[in-house]
């Protein structure tokens, strides 16, 4: 029992966390070699201490070592009396383990070597209450009760920087909305109560000219009801609108008509419906990463036929179909003024992929660090992506699991890695991102919709308080939403993690807002469009616009394709050796196959071959050293001033700080 | 302050981009004629072409062909096509269409050049144009095919550094320890009489005679009479096993015997005190290795040798390696394959080739480094695939080969002096683009340190450009540095007297080549990770003819860390010179005993 005691005193718990057993005496075998320590389990994580290390300062605090029960996807546990045997609550050890292997969602693979020496009781009792414990631990979202913490937002300050915006409150959508200068468009409160349509937010952005009480017509003809509303607006005055499919069954009268043709910004410049038929389907998406993370496994494939296997996954082609698409999007938006709807079935998956990486594209400010935040705040936690049956964390729909935003994550990675210098966040952020997605103490993806967080009780931000009857989602006492947001970072990782993740390179360039691109420039012919009235409503597929009417209108389109230039296709592929630079703010990624490769550094991690040492220095721990040196410059100089040597700079006070931040290395 | 720089180098290399934009009113390109020229380069020859660039289609032009280079300039100026080609890359000149096929440009001309392009050209029936340019070309591109002087014969650029300085192997093995009480250096080859491809200075066994090396030599390699003998590439400073090379011992169908290579052998192993068995790579795959036996050569067989452990790395001949990359060409240019490119890549079998090569010289680095073991190194005839090996392996284990002087000492011993067959195997000079003896074996390892270097950023001195750089040179004949065959070949053309080496170039322009977060580390062993998970296609030198593959160059991340690094140099100076002058005014406060020297140390730990 002493040795439980040990490891439990090693580790820092979690508000409401209980260690249910330990075992001393393991080694976790790891890329940098084994290591020695206390193997725990508790009722919301397996952590691992190391001997040597003194217990971190936050229970919070992201461990290489150690991984929420929720996060663990299979646990295996060997012996090499026996074989490898897959363990789950039900199957209880037969035998007594000598190395323990948890696969982890985040593609992390953990082992645990227990060594031979009169602990095999003890290996006996944590692996089997890790599988119990895993088999039983519930997901916040579910009970509501899990872990009572309270905590403030600890954003670390960024200096100038608008914060991250939660898009909970009516203030952040006014204030977006007065940074895009779309004029035209306002905030509504119609759907306040969630009434109008439960998986959207409170606030919708929608015309101007649009009152709620015509607003109101227009839900019933879209899927979900959830209707057209505002994303983004570019500077030359188009606009970027998302949607469901067109309700099928819906026979919109004529004043219904008028409503939603004012909603989409049809009858005075183009309107353009790209729908997400080209990009791959949520369950497309699973079977791709299905077969990636079955490939990242040690010993997946023959190593010769790597290449093949990978491209075998389709991941990287459905990485292809997302970047082409979002860039004919963003080239569009910024050739003409027109109105661009995306329009997804759903308008809960792709949707959400698409709205935010042609932002990313298109708009400097969504590639600050602060900025991708209320990004991915809006278009994905506001806009009712189903967080938890897609990330695969709720026990009662596996089938719905699809990591339709860890596509998002690797495409955002993808856009990084062919313009370093565009983004405010680096790779070690995105990472962490990616894993935050799978801890229990975060809010952020918790819930599906608006509606849903609303009841579990997150702080109304309005006087009046309307709660709907409680529901299986909202036993009463919940305390889950006082889980702090995922962007609170401060409370997970170091500040020298945190230094890594901020670009050193990063050129925001002019602040404000991208150029407006002449058409000419981007190869769009004017003429593509003046063969099309003002009005027009076309639908882009392939690359090529196609007059198409609304489905309640009577209308024949003219049967001419048009073919419309801009698309990555003729950009590119026309070789094009002086391509016209794009436009200031614009990126337009290559989605040729050379150009988008393997995430290696999020996928691979399983693998041992060791990643250890190979990433290139980081200037973040550069500048640090630069503040220093600048602070002991400055220390010296008032030395030189004063002459006193008390207040010398090599006071050990300082030397320790300089082997601290050494040693943090 | 980043983007304000201009870039100051450029992938496409050969120090001109293929395409610049220039203003307007640029006019009167024909009279201004800003076309390079190196001192002692003259003109040859121009002519009205229509340059069909596969990327941006039809391009009017002028194209002017001096004894150098093939420079075309676009007609229109908005923007300027520039294509700037040296001579030395062309390996065939093709006619295409003529007099029967129709329209005003029929007359074309095909030019494929080493560094994975092709050049395409439409000329005007009239006044023969193509024949005169197909004749131009042919003469001055095959200089060697046409009784005249390479290029690197007439120029007469100078810079501020010797690169024939670069590299002396007396210096170089004296760096090593070398000689040493067990080993000792010989000038039995100093006229190439024991062996015309290897360098006239060669490390052997103190205990083996110079009349033992002539026997030796008598069993080693059939290509090379009277054949060579296993000498020294490099020891470790630590435990002093060593890497050998040598090629293919001649055992022939009855088995052959040599007593004394089996002694020799045996005195190499006992050199470093080793009790334990010698190890031998043979970096042939087995088969081959035994089907050479028929033409007289042959491996070391268990019973010859019973102190020795033969170990075969499957590294394929120098025909395999040129139809892969043939095929990789194949899918990156003109187009890059699409629909399936990672299989099609796979297919090629490049990135395998380039695994192999790395995993065996892993191997034997860590058969030397941890093994403490001596090695023996060879393929069939020692100097392509056992250059391979052997060079990669000294790169893994000794850091200053990964600076850009160790990795120019590096080039020049075990590739140059040592007698890898440039002059075989580029064909500088010469017509004969079919000929079955080019290969592009020095490629493959540039490809490998490239891979390595992904892999360890902070390892290496200098940066991807360096290796363009030399890979561009390596075709371009400007450089004395990679022509001809051998060191003895090298002494009768007189080529370091007459011509300019490569590394007076590289020398003298260091910063270009510098890579920003190289970060000095003593006796480090590198052992990059060779697999298919983790290597990679080197895209910026594969695919820089396209212009769709996007190369951020310079990388933003690497300009923002030199100017941090030059900023804190600057702290750096300023905090010392605080430092010294305060000294001078507490001197005797006894308390600050860290003296400015040492915190200095300290503050540079973590990097």
């Amino acid at each position: 029992m002493s040795a439980a005691r040990g490891g439990l005193s090693a580790l820092p718990v979690l508000p409401g966390e209980v260690v249910l057993e330990a075992a001393r005496g393991v080694r976790h075998r790891g890329a940098g070699g084994s290591v020695r320590g206390t193997l725990l389990c508790t009722n919301v994580r397996v952590a691992f201490v190391p001997g040597a290390q003194p217990p971190s300062f936050s229970p919070f605090l992201q461990s290489d070592y150690s991984v929420a029960l929720r996060c663990i996807r299979t646990l295996v546990a060997a012996s090499s009396f026996t074989k490898p045997t897959v363990l789950t609550a039900t199957s209880t050890l037969s035998f007594i383990p000598e190395e323990l292997a948890v696969f982890c969602r985040d593609f992390r693979l953990l082992r645990f070597h227990f060594p031979e020496n009169g602990l095999g009781l003890q290996a006996f009792r944590v692996a089997n209450a890790i599988a119990q414990a895993w088999e039983t631990a519930t997901w916040p979202g579910d009970s509501g009760s899990h872990v009572d913490a309270t905590m403030g937002d600890d954003e670390d300050e960024e200096e100038g920087s608008p914060p991250t915006l939660l898009f909970e409150s009516l203030q952040d959508w006014e204030r977006e909305l007065q940074r895009l200068g779309a004029v035209g468009w306002r905030v509504s409160a119609v759907n306040e109560r969630f009434d109008m349509a439960p998986s959207l937010p409170r606030y919708l952005w929608v015309p101007s000219a649009l009152l709620d009480h015509d607003l109101k017509r227009t839900f019933a003809h879209f899927q979900e009801r959830r209707v057209a509303r505002l994303c983004w607006h570019h500077p030359n005055g188009s606009d970027l609108l998302r949607a469901a499919g067109f309700h099928a069954a819906s026979e919109p009268g004529s004043e219904d008509i008028r409503c939603l043709e004012v909603l989409l910004g049809a009858g005075c410049r183009p309107c353009v419906l790209a729908d997400t038929a080209e990009l791959p389907s949520p369950p497309d998406i699973q079977l791709a990463h299905l077969r990636l993370r079955a490939l990242c496994l040690p010993g997946a494939a023959a190593d010769e036929k790597w290449l093949s296997a990978l491209e075998g996954t389709r991941w990287l082609e459905h990485i292809r179909a997302c970047l082409r698409k979002a860039v004919e999007v963003a080239s569009l938006l910024a050739g003409r003024r027109c109105s661009v709807v995306l329009q997804e079935p759903s308008d809960r998956d792709l949707s959400c992929l698409l709205a935010s990486l042609v932002q990313l594209l298109a708009d400097p400010h969504a590639r600050s660090l602060r900025g991708f935040q209320s990004l991915v705040q809006r278009e994905w936690v506001a806009a009712g992506h189903p967080f938890p049956q897609r990330l695969g964390l709720r026990r009662d729909s596996p089938r719905e699991e699809s990591p339709v935003f860890l596509l998002f994550l690797d495409c955002t990675w993808q856009l990084l890695r062919q313009f370093p210098a565009a983004f405010g966040f680096t790779e070690a952020y995105l990472l962490a991102l990616h894993d935050s997605a799978f801890l229990p103490y975060c809010s952020t993806f918790l819930f599906s919709c608006q509606r849903q967080r609303g009841r579990g009780g997150v702080q109304q931000p309005r006087t009046q308080t309307y709660t709907p009857v409680s529901s299986r989602w909202d036993p009463p006492g919940s305390t889950v939403c006082r889980l702090p947001p995922v962007w609170a970072w401060g409370l997970r990782y170091s500040r020298q993690q945190r230094a890594r993740f901020r670009n050193p390179a990063w050129d925001p360039g002019p602040v404000g807002t991208p150029d407006a691109v002449d058409p000419q420039n981007t190869g769009t012919p004017s003429s593509t469009w003046s063969g099309s009235s003002s009005g027009a409503v076309l639908a882009l597929s392939k690359g090529s616009l196609t007059p198409q009417p609304f489905p309640w209108r009577s209308g024949r389109p003219p049967p001419r394709l048009l073919r419309w230039a801009p698309s990555l296709e003729t950009l590119s592929d026309r070789g094009g050796d002086p391509i016209p630079p794009p436009p200031r703010g614009l990126l337009l990624p290559c989605a040729a196959g050379p150009s988008v490769r393997l995430w290696r550094r999020c996928y691979l991690r399983g693998l041992p071959e060791a990643q250890h040492g190979r990433l290139a220095p980081c200037p973040a721990l550069l500048l640090e050293e630069l503040a220093l040196l600048q602070e002991r410059l400055r220390a010296w100089q008032q030395d030189g001033a004063h002459a006193e040597p008390a207040s010398s700079p090599l006071a050990p006070s300082r030397q320790r700080r300089v082997a601290a931040i050494g040693g943090a290395r | 302050m980043a983007s304000s720089s201009a870039p100051k180098y450029n992938s496409h290399s050969l120090e001109s981009s293929s395409i610049k934009r220039t203003l307007k009113d640029g006019a009167n390109w024909e009279k201004s004629e800003e076309i390079p020229r190196l001192p002692g380069e003259t003109r040859v020859t121009d002519k009205d072409v229509i340059y069909m660039c596969p990327f941006n289609g039809p391009v009017k032009g002028r194209v002017y062909i001096t004894n150098y280079r093939l420079y075309l300039r676009s007609v229109e100026n908005d923007p300027v096509v520039v294509l700037d080609v040296p001579l030395g890359v062309i390996s065939r000149i093709e006619k295409m269409g003529g007099a029967s096929s129709r329209g005003e440009n029929s007359y074309g001309l095909d030019i494929t050049c080493k560094d994975m392009r092709n050049l395409r050209f439409a000329l005007k029936q009239e006044g023969h144009s193509r024949r005169d340019i197909f004749e131009v070309l042919t003469k001055h591109a095959f200089p060697q095919s046409h009784n005249l002087l390479f290029f690197a014969f007439a120029n007469e650029e100078k810079f501020s550094e010797n690169g024939w300085m670069v590299y002396n192997p007396m210096s170089e093995y004296r760096r090593q320890g070398l000689p040493n009480e067990r080993w000792r250096v010989t000038f039995i080859n100093e006229h190439y009489g024991l062996c015309d491809t290897y360098p006239s200075l060669l490390v052997v066994p103190y205990n083996a005679t110079d009349d033992d090396l002539k026997k030796v030599a008598a069993f080693r390699s059939r290509n090379r009479i009277p054949g060579c003998n296993q000498v020294l590439s490099w020891i470790h400073p630590e435990n002093q096993a060593v890497i050998m090379r040598c090629s293919q011992p001649l055992v022939g169908m009855s088995g052959k015997r040599n007593k004394d290579d089996e002694r020799y052998l045996d005195i190499i192993r006992e050199a470093n005190g080793q009790i334990s068995k010698l190890t031998i790579y043979d970096a042939r795959p087995n088969v081959n290795a035994v089907a050479n036996k028929a033409t007289g050569g042959g491996y070391e067989s268990e019973d010859a040798y019973p102190n020795a452990e033969l170990f075969f790395l499957d590294i394929h001949n120098i025909h395999v390696m040129r139809e892969s990359l043939k095929k990789l060409k194949d899918i990156v240019y003109p187009n890059v394959e699409e629909s399936h490119w990672l299989s099609s890549l796979e297919s090629t079998h490049w990135l395998e080739h380039i695994k192999l090569v790395l995993t065996g010289a892993i191997q034997v680095a860590d058969k030397v480094s941890s093994g403490r073991s001596s090695v023996l190194v060879h393929c069939s005839d020692g100097w392509d695939r056992t250059a391979q090996l052997t060079s990669l392996a000294m790169l893994m284990l000794d850091s200053y080969y990964r600076t850009i002087e160790g990795f120019e000492v590096l080039v020049q011993k075990e590739w140059i002096s040592f007698g890898h067959k440039f002059a075989s195997r580029i064909g500088h000079g010469d017509k004969n683009h079919a000929d079955a003896d080019r290969s592009p074996i020095f490629l493959q390892f540039i490809d490998c340190v490239w891979q390595m270097s992904k892999q360890f950023p902070t390892a290496f001195e200098f940066n991807e450009q360096l290796l363009i750089t030399i890979l561009d040179h390596l075709y371009s004949c400007r450089f004395g540095t990679f022509l001809y065959n051998s060191e003895s070949v090298r002494e009768k053309e007189k080529v370091t007297e007459k011509t300019l080496s490569l590394w007076s170039l590289i020398n003298s322009e260091k910063s270009k080549y510098t890579n920003p977060f190289y970060s000095k580390e003593l006796n480090r062993a590198l052992y990059p990770v060779a697999s298919m998970r983790h290597l990679e296609l080197w895209v910026n030198y594969y695919i820089r003819w396209n212009p769709r593959i996007r190369q951020q160059q310079p990388n933003p991340v690497e300009q923002r860390y030199m100017e941090l690094l030059a900023l804190r140099d600057d702290y750096m100076r300023r905090l010392e010179e605080l430092q010294i002058t305060n000294n001078s005014k507490i001197s005797n406060s006894s308390a600050s005993s860290t003296s400015p020297s040492q915190m200095m140390s300290q503050i540079q730990t973590h990097f």
